[in-house]
């Protein structure tokens, strides 16, 4: 086993929101030609059939206005493109055509091809070029936030393509509950923020099992006190709001929420295990956001495994039964550990959310057969720790 | 050692009246659903359709999640089903917010453990 598996005790995943990978990481294929990136050639139609390039012109509030849709409907339309016939290839060609519905603004609609520049997100792009960059992490569902989401905790979303409310169905339980079931010695928890920001698991999780949560203060606690779960499931900031000592921004990137505060949300999550020596020396650090928030990626998702379940033609939207049998749109996602080496890039092989539960419940529980068909299916990713001796130049952030 | 420097977003990112999104009115629905389960008297009292600002939508999430905290610790309403799950600390009663208009976010965070980093290193 590797030394990095073997010091292993603790895995923390963090959840962003609504980004797609070119967006926040597309630029860096000009700095590592192995980051499956934009090349500035990619484009998109407009409503006239006019040709609409990638720009590096994304900022970071202001601009996503209103929120690019990201329901099954539209997302059907960003990776088809329109084409309705069967079969049919994803062809990534609807984006803005997509976001064209929402104003019917020609020139706005192109803001969806806006990608950042490296610079502009120093955190992002400098855990992507020091530890490990998934090519090919895809949202679970080709749809909104609940649903993907749902795939990181149960590894299914049992059905659901939407944000309604959806209903576990045994025998598959969340990671959390396997965890503490298999052995009340094994430790889970999920950190919302605070109280005015909560959670997005609400109906089964919070409701039901709310000595599940911790808070992000806790979370920092924690990570000082080398008291942290094996697993953490980390949540973002999800609202402006007014906090104990001053105004809070929130920091889950969602548009058209200012992306620097992500940026810092990030900073401070990684900081937090990165100072604590011991912690960082057994802790792997996944960085990965729930969807793309309808903004455009070059890269068609791929067929997966179907799930066991079937979203009939009125709960997709798009008058065909959807059988989870493609993935949704990529996202960023960055796995951070001292073991992993510098500048990796993982390619060749495919991720989702569902590898989350699956990762987690095979490094600590191992065997476990009560899994949906994707999760069994799903690819693991420890095996990324490869480094026999551990590195010693992590990169520090500091507020400017 | 590389040090990155993490910029500030400005004082206009912090937007309380921005109208809630398609994400937080599905959270506030959700959290509805709960609330409609709690005993009478824990009742937020507060009419979700009439939430249209970000800042209403963190009150409202506050109230009820705080209470559902708090019911689960007295054992009593909201389907408290406590599986076996004895992983968790309950976090702490937190103190109503005071009034104040500054926007900070996180960086006393980034200051602080930036600055134990350096002492430890120095």
């Amino acid at each position: 086993m590797p030394a990095g598996l073997d010091n292993l005790k603790h895995i923390v995943v963090l959840m962003m929101e609504n980004r797609s990978f070119d967006h926040m990481l597309g630029a860096l294929k000009a700095q590592n030609p192995r980051i499956d990136g934009l090349t500035g050639n990619e484009s998109n139609p407009d409503t006239t059939g006019a040709t609409v390039k990638v720009q590096p012109q994304a900022q970071f509030q202001g601009q996503l206005d209103p929120d690019p849709d990201h329901h099954f409907p539209a997302v059907d339309l960003q990776i088809f493109g329109g084409d309705n016939s069967n079969p049919r290839v994803a062809n990534m060609q609807g984006f803005v055509k997509s976001y064209f519905n929402q104003l019917r603004d020609s020139k706005h609609s192109q803001k969806i091809m806006y990608y950042f520049k490296p610079e502009k997100l120093p955190v992002l792009s400098t855990l992507a070029h020091e530890f490990a960059v998934f090519n090919r992490w895809f949202s679970s569902i080709p749809g909104p936030t609940i649903c993907n989401r749902a795939f990181a905790h149960y590894g299914t979303s049992f059905g659901q393509v939407s944000m309604d409310i959806f209903v576990i169905k045994p025998p598959f339980k969340s990671i959390y509950e396997r965890m503490i079931n298999a052995n009340p010695a094994h430790t889970a928890k999920i950190y919302y923020y605070d109280q005015a920001s909560s959670t997005m698991e609400i109906v089964n999780l919070l409701q039901h099992q709310p000595q599940l949560f911790g808070t992000y203060e806790q979370f920092i606690a924690d990570c000082e006190k080398g008291s942290l779960p094996q697993y953490s499931f980390v949540e973002p900031n999800y609202n402006d709001h007014d906090g104990d000592s001053g105004a809070i921004i929130a920091s889950d990137q969602h548009p058209d929420h200012h992306v620097q505060e992500g940026e810092r949300f990030i900073a401070t999550v990684y900081n937090a295990i990165r100072d604590n020596p011991a912690l960082w020396r057994t802790t792997a650090l996944l960085v990965v956001y729930d969807e793309h928030g309808g903004i455009y990626d070059h890269v068609p998702p791929p067929a997966c495994p179907p799930d066991g379940f079937v979203a009939s033609p009125n709960d997709t939207g798009t008058g065909r039964e959807f059988r989870f049998d493609r993935l949704g749109v990529r996202v960023p996602a960055i796995l951070i550990s001292p073991w992993v080496p510098k500048g990796t890039v993982i390619d060749g092989r495919t991720f989702e959310h569902a590898s989350i539960p699956a990762t987690v419940t095979k490094f600590f529980l191992g065997d476990y057969d009560q899994r949906s068909p994707r999760e069994k299916k799903a690819d693991t990713f420890l095996d990324l720790l490869t480094l026999d001796t551990m590195r010693t130049d992590a990169p520090e952030f500091e507020e400017q | 050692m590389t040090v990155i420097r993490i910029p500030k977003p400005p004082r206009s990112a912090f937007n309380k009246n921005r109208p809630v999104s398609s994400l937080l009115k599905t959270q506030i629905l959700h959290l509805r659903e709960a609330e409609k389960k709690f005993p009478p008297n824990y009742h937020s009292n507060i009419y979700i359709n009439a939430i249209k600002t970000e800042g209403d939508a963190a009150e409202y999430i506050r109230r009820v999640t705080t209470t559902l905290h708090q019911l689960h610790r007295e054992g009593a309403g909201a389907e408290t089903r406590v599986g076996p799950i004895a992983a968790a600390a309950e976090p702490a009663p937190k103190s109503e917010p005071k009034q104040k208009s500054k926007p900070k976010s996180r960086s006393k965070t980034i200051a602080k453990t930036t600055a134990k980093t350096k002492k430890k290193r120095s």
